[in-house]
């Protein structure tokens, strides 16, 4: 883009939260005391390098170097032809690590080693995080612990494998729902304990401030890349680009550089589970504000507030809360939320493998659900682009229950 | 005299169960009590207390529990609820401070609504003359400190450590102690990996000490019948009290 370097610099958002990080009345910092001295330590690390083109140069080498980037902006012409319209896939799941999770782990560890923390930890639902935090332990030789919960340990058995191959320690989270909210949980707990000498990777554009802010701008450069390629491919911008939501780092990432072009519709699929009067991990449709995990946002919960679990097919959108920024988004309108079931992800996972070719995660295969869920005249003769967040390899052993070919 | 605040975790094994064992510890001359509200994600806490959390609620707890038992519990001793605070925002804090009042609980602990997020709270808490406890962690600078510590009700938090509920791990918080008193009259009372052993040490320059673990591990023991659980956490209570201010 237009800035004095040809590299990915964030850049400050309209949407930018105030001094102590609230979006509206959502965000904040909701922590024991213990790790408000961190956070504060964090924030004012963060600020100074935030705009700094040294950084974000460095961040830029291995982007280009290690992960791939940019990721391809790919024309998906039978699915354009099928539906009428011109559908692009902004292809995140050709990252190192299948993912667009490695974009924030780097840049997380950069920042980690500048501040001279010996060790990472993460949680991480599908393992995605997981993965790419232990892979960016092993570059940059840092230790590396990951906490899991029990179930998704169970379902997501290679990328557990893979975590350990690249030398991190994975901790099996056996308390409550036994997914990613338990893993976040532990996760904290470790880093209350721990946080002078260990940097909190976070997985997702949540947790107390400044890590929505800090996730949002580095996973930015989505965005900032496919805005670029989508005009040199159509010669326009997209009236729509759409992305599924678990905490929401790739789609804020997608997201935050067409915020403000009134022609595009940003559209945000969580995930719709069973369906929405069942079990779904649709926190913007069907829950309300709340606080879990050192913020305020929409949350899963019961009368009591107590947080209810999420269900999704794909490990790492169930989860009960969204990032802080997405809540602000929907009350304000800014940005269109919708859902997408199990069924229709599975069916769409499919879809895209056949048609074009490209096995999409599960997580991502919400996104391209939507294509179908939308109503056909709302896509005829229109520019879409869908952010292709990760590939389905860490699904196969999943999928392969549940589909049988001939 | 310095003082004893013992942490249980309302609800578990069930609500009657707390009210018996509330009214023995007010008799055993616990100052404090902090009824812990079940929450479904108690970050701030260890294994023990987690555990304890998850089982009252699986064993069916609803806030409704703890405001009828309350009414029993807040005239005997000076009771505090602590909990989490997303109940407390989605029930309205409104709500909580009305149902205190009708209790005579006397005001809230909420580990995750750290200084500046509790600031729209503090007017409506101080209207209703309930306290919103403060907590002073070791790694707070003195800046920090200087902040929380001068707008301090009831008594001050201090976390002995850096870490969750239960640990057994320890730091020199004299100087932290020192700090404090420069700023603030109010008493200043350590918890986090208090037990009947380590709690005459942890007592040292401070006004009191707050148990929780110690307690709520009693609690958990199936192999124990309800009289003995609180039989022998009176014991320790005392024994606590005795510690402290030998």
């Amino acid at each position: 883009m237009n800035t004095s370097t040809d590299y990915y610099i964030p850049k400050p958002s309209p949407h930018d939260p105030d001094e102590l990080g609230h979006f509206g009345i959502y965000g904040g910092r909701y922590v024991p005391e213990t790790l408000m001295p961190v956070l504060e330590q964090l924030k004012a690390d963060y600020e100074a390098v935030r705009f700094d083109p040294e950084f974000w140069g460095q961040v830029h080498y291995y982007y280009q170097h290690y992960v791939g980037r940019p990721s391809p902006l790919y024309y998906a012409e039978n699915l354009s032809r099928e539906l009428g319209s011109a559908i692009y896939l902004k292809r995140e799941d050709l990252n190192h690590t299948g993912a667009h999770k490695i974009n924030h782990t780097v840049a997380q560890a950069i920042l980690a080693k500048r501040l001279g923390k010996k060790k990472i930890i993460a949680e991480t639902g599908a393992g995605q995080h997981g993965v790419a935090t232990a892979t960016v332990a092993a570059l940059f030789g840092l230790e590396c612990e990951i906490f899991m919960g029990a179930k998704d340990v169970a379902r997501q058995e290679l990328n557990v494998f893979r975590m350990k191959l690249l030398g991190a320690r994975v901790h099996t989270v056996e308390s409550g729902s036994r997914t990613l909210k338990d893993a976040m949980n532990d996760a904290i707990r470790h880093w209350v304990t721990h946080a002078r000498d260990t940097f909190y990777v976070i997985g997702t554009v949540a947790g107390p401030h400044p890590y929505p802010m800090m996730i949002r701008d580095i996973q930015s450069i989505i965005g900032w890349e496919a805005r670029t390629q989508i005009q040199e491919a159509a010669g326009t911008l997209p009236d729509k680009v759409i992305a599924c939501i678990g905490g929401g780092s790739n789609a804020i990432g997608i997201f935050n550089h067409f915020l403000e072009d009134e022609g595009v519709e940003c559209i945000g699929i969580e995930a719709g589970g069973l369906g929405l009067d069942s079990k779904h991990g649709a926190s913007l449709a069907k829950g309300s504000p709340g606080v879990l995990h050192g913020q305020m946002s929409y949350l899963l919960q019961d009368d009591d507030g107590q947080i209810l679990e999420a269900h999704s097919i794909s490990a790492g959108l169930d989860y009960p809360g969204i990032g802080p920024e997405h809540a602000y988004l929907k009350d304000e309108r800014i940005v269109t939320y919708d859902h997408i079931t199990d069924t229709e992800a599975l069916d769409a996972f499919v879809w895209l493998s056949q048609q074009e070719g490209i096995i999409p995660a599960f997580e991502s295969a919400h996104a391209v659900a939507y294509l179908k869920k939308m109503p056909r005249e709302a896509l005829l003769g229109k520019t879409i682009l869908i952010n292709l967040s990760g590939r389905g390899d860490k699904d196969m052993i999943q999928a392969k229950e549940m589909l049988h070919f001939e | 005299m310095k003082k004893l605040v013992a942490y249980i975790t309302t609800g578990y094994p069930e609500k009657y169960f707390t009210v018996d064992l509330a009214l023995a510890l007010a008799e055993a001359g616990v100052d404090t009590l902090e009824m812990g509200i079940p929450f479904s994600d108690p970050v701030a806490d260890g294994p023990i207390i987690e555990q304890a959390n998850l089982r009252a609620l699986q064993a069916g707890f609803a806030l409704e529990d703890l405001f009828e038992i309350s009414r029993e519990i807040g005239p005997m001793i000076d009771t505090l609820w602590m909990g989490y605070f997303n109940p407390f925002y989605h029930k309205r804090m409104e709500t909580f401070i009305a149902r205190a009042r009708a209790a005579d609980v006397h005001g809230f602990i909420i580990p995750d609504l750290p200084y500046e997020e509790a600031q729209p709270y503090k007017p409506m808490m101080e209207e209703a003359g309930l306290s919103l406890i403060d907590f002073i962690a070791p790694t707070d600078t003195p800046e920090r400190i200087a902040m929380i510590a001068k707008d301090a009700r009831k008594f001050l938090y201090l976390v002995a450590y850096a870490g969750i509920t239960g640990s057994g791990k320890s730091e020199d918080l004299a100087p932290v102690v020192e700090r404090i008193r420069t700023h603030t009259d109010t008493p200043v009372y350590v918890g986090f990996g208090v037990n009947e052993h380590t709690a005459r040490d942890k007592a040292q320059g401070v006004d009191g000490v707050i148990v929780g673990s110690a307690f709520v591990k009693v609690l958990m023991d199936d192999l124990l019948t309800p009289t003995h659980k609180i039989a022998r956490v009176v014991e320790m209570a005392r024994e606590i009290k005795e510690r402290i201010n030998e």
